[in-house]
């Protein structure tokens, strides 16, 4: 469950990585319109970090989130 | 596509620097700005030496590296080719002034009203209408474009960048800017280039030209006929003061 | 003696001598940084050295954005020595890690704040770039992977790396235990625990380290990738950022572990073994930074550009001569003072010269990063515009040395109410019957 969750945090985390970085920010390419200066949705680059967030937050959630299982000593 | 660009005739300009003035005052850029920028240069030594002007607004290069490091997109490049800035957006980290090849760059130092050459806040004169001079556009503070950016002009507030913008005020009403406009010897060629009844693309076709620091890979849309690029000995001579 | 195993570094209630006037001088330096700051807000850039490139001869980048580059280079050394430690098993390093890991958060925290303070418009620089941040400049890295990513992640690798200590300390603690008792967050030190533990903080570790590779390239690229800029435009210049962290990075943390051992009494845990790697890691950095610098003389003095050569022949021979000749001197001391150390036998057990092999390459460091960042404005313009120059005026000297107060004051906080140095494991029931 515990394990569940951490690797849907990192999987998460990096596809909104890769989805802010090339999809929702500034297109990326020589600037020949105004476009190439626009994100393609405010505060991409917030989402891009919340990513970031995300992955290594799994580690905190693996380390913190009590398991209800049987690995307790 | 109107795509607009520049042609300066090095062999009409003989370095008036009108086109500075006009710039400035269209503009009202502080003391430390000058959108538009002419050399004097001096080759070669005493006896055989010899005097070049040469004009140097912003470039609006197609690939321009200003456009390319902004971190916010304040810097952009518009469709119909100008680089503008949005000086409502732009966060001021100069990067855009160290990335440009040109120098065309200006920052604002400090509070722009203060930075004018005349005191421009509780001047003794005042005109009929109340206005305190020198005067300034209104029209700088409005937005432009179908971006709707507020790009025109420069003096606007501490701490952002400013360049030359074309006069974009201007031009979105089918003028010239006021260089070309103000020019007594009709050396700088404004127009849409891919326009081939346009002056500067009847220019262009007609005479030899050049841009400047080709090798930087910028594409710059200002072309320079007559004269010759700077020659390596060229040294500046009566550069303007440019102070904070 | 009182048993040291589960202390704290300072009884509750003593401080050490000279504990408040140190804390009272760096606040003042940090109120002369604020001040400085203040008039800067006030009447706007003009107040620093910085004036514009080109018609008006000056710099526009100028010493904020050396600390920049200087403290992200010191964040480099921090959390790579701390995940090099966890991934490599090199055990007889640990006592290190946490001086490592809290290196790493000081010194982005600072340079996050150099950056703030290097903008025209601050506050609109927080809410834009989080906005509008554009992938393409150079920037977006510096402030995503580097700022916001690396800092969180090296965060709660020290958050993770000291549940177990904050847990130790609130057993024997007299005060603050809320503080320790909200860090440990329910910590039991059973061996399933530990193993979590374990296994958390080492992917924790192989995690953060391709993105430091990748946030201090980009921080390379930010000057590398500038075509109108001679002197910057280089393929080596990430590498070099990367190398010269790890230099200024590692130098700084012998000195700190140096202090920790001298002045909280650590030479028991603190070993010459641990110094013994520090310059061993330092020496083969050092020779690979100085093969960079090398190479950078050699391709610019024979072929570079007139532009690339003037700026070259500045540093060599001009203005900025003092400051090359006494950066490159200082790591060709340090690398000496390193050999010199590992050949003879007297001096291999003494903690002194990598000390000041760190004091050395750390001036070195700075030197090089102001290097990097002025003399390509100044002299390296490409139409022939007048040489500038640019002297750094007092506010500016004013907020840095606020700034590397406050690092050095939170680092000192830190070391006050939390183990530095992790403690070492009490003995478990089983050990315990055992002997």
């Amino acid at each position: 469950m515990r394990r569940g969750i951490v690797v849907l945090m990192v999987v998460v985390g990096f596809v909104l990585q890769a989805t802010a970085f090339f999809f929702l920010a500034a297109p990326l390419g020589t600037p020949t319109a105004v476009r190439f200066s626009e994100p393609r949705l405010p505060f991409a680059p917030l989402l891009f970090i919340v990513g970031i967030m995300l992955v290594f937050s799994a580690a905190l959630v693996y380390e913190l989130l009590p398991d209800r299982g049987a690995d307790e000593g | 596509m109107t795509r607009y660009g520049m042609v300066v005739d090095l062999d009409r300009c003989m370095g008036c620097r009108a086109c500075m003035e006009a710039c400035k005052v269209e503009n009202a850029t502080p003391e430390s700005s000058f959108f538009m920028y002419v050399f004097r240069f001096e080759h070669g030594e005493y006896p055989a030496s010899r005097v070049s002007f040469l004009p140097r607004p912003c470039m609006h290069c197609d690939n321009a590296p200003c456009v390319k490091v902004c971190p916010v997109g304040a810097r952009y490049k518009r469709e119909d080719g100008i680089v503008a800035t949005d000086w409502d957006r732009c966060i001021g980290c100069r990067y855009c002034e160290v990335a440009c090849p040109y120098g065309v760059n200006s920052f604002n130092w400090k509070d722009p009203d203060e930075a004018q050459y005349l005191d421009w806040v509780g001047a003794a004169v005042t005109t009929e209408d109340g206005s305190t001079p020198p005067y300034r556009n209104p029209a700088l503070d409005e937005e432009y474009g179908p971006e709707h950016r507020k790009i025109a002009g420069g003096g606007h507030v501490q701490g952002v960048m400013e360049k030359c913008t074309f006069c974009v005020h201007r031009v979105e009403d089918g003028l010239d800017p006021a260089c070309a406009q103000t020019c007594p010897v009709r050396a700088l060629m404004f127009g849409d280039l891919d326009d081939p009844d346009s002056v500067p693309s009847k220019a262009l076709r007609e005479r030899e030209s050049f841009t400047l620091l080709e090798a930087a890979g910028t594409e710059p849309r200002v072309h320079y006929v007559g004269g010759s690029p700077p020659s390596e000995d060229a040294r500046q001579v009566d550069a303007p003061e440019v102070r904070v | 003696m009182v048993t040291r195993n589960v202390t704290l570094p300072q009884q509750a209630g003593r401080s050490p001598s000279g504990w408040y006037a140190t804390i009272a001088v760096l606040v003042a330096l940090i109120a002369l940084g604020i001040y400085a700051y203040s008039r800067e807000l006030s009447e706007g850039m003009a107040v620093t050295g910085m004036r514009n490139i080109g018609p008006m001869g000056g710099a526009t980048w100028g010493l904020y954005i050396t600390f920049v580059v200087y403290f992200v280079g010191l964040s480099f050394a921090g959390i790579s020595t701390a995940a090099v430690i966890r991934l490599a098993r090199i055990d007889r390093l640990r006592p290190i890690s946490r001086m490592a890991e809290l290196l790493t958060v000081i010194t982005l925290a600072l340079a996050g704040l150099a950056i703030l303070a290097d903008l025209g418009q601050p506050l609109r620089g927080i809410v834009n770039l989080f906005r509008y941040a554009r992938p393409q400049s150079p920037f977006f890295g510096t402030f995503t992977l580097v700022i916001s990513g690396y800092l969180f992640a090296s965060l709660v690798y020290l958050y993770l790396d000291g549940r177990r200590d904050a847990w130790l300390s609130e057993q024997t603690a007299e005060r603050h235990l809320g503080f320790y008792r909200l860090w440990a967050a329910g910590y039991r030190d059973t061996p399933a625990e530990r193993e979590r533990h374990d296994r958390a903080t080492f992917w924790l570790a192989i995690a953060i380290v391709p993105l430091l590779v990748t946030a201090h390239s980009t921080l390379g690229f930010v000057f590398g990738l500038q075509v109108g800029r001679p002197g910057w435009f280089s393929a080596l210049q990430a590498p070099a950022f990367v190398i010269l962290a790890g230099v200024s990075g590692l130098g700084m943390l012998a000195i700190i572990a140096a202090a920790v051992r001298r002045w909280l009494h650590r030479e028991e845990e603190l070993t010459v073994a641990i110094f013994r790697w520090l310059s061993t890691a330092l020496t083969i950095l050092l020779l690979t930074y100085l093969y960079l610098v090398v190479v950078e003389l050699l391709t610019n003095l024979y072929t570079g550009s007139s532009r690339e050569r003037d700026v070259m022949s500045e540093l060599l021979f001009g203005e900025y001569a003092w400051i090359y000749w006494g950066a490159v001197g200082t790591f060709v001391i340090a690398l000496v003072l390193l050999l010199v150390r590992a050949a003879l036998p007297s001096l291999r057990s003494a903690v002194w010269p990598v000390v000041a092999v760190g004091g050395l390459v750390n001036l070195g460091a700075i030197g090089k990063r102001y290097l990097i960042v002025v003399p390509s404005q100044t002299k390296g313009t490409l139409l022939p515009y007048d040489e500038g120059s640019y002297t750094p005026a007092w506010t500016e000297f004013a907020l840095i040395i606020g700034l590397i107060a406050l690092g050095v004051l939170a680092y000192l906080l830190f070391t006050r109410y939390f183990p530095i140095v992790e403690l070492p494991r009490p003995a478990t029931s089983e050990e315990k019957e055992a002997r």
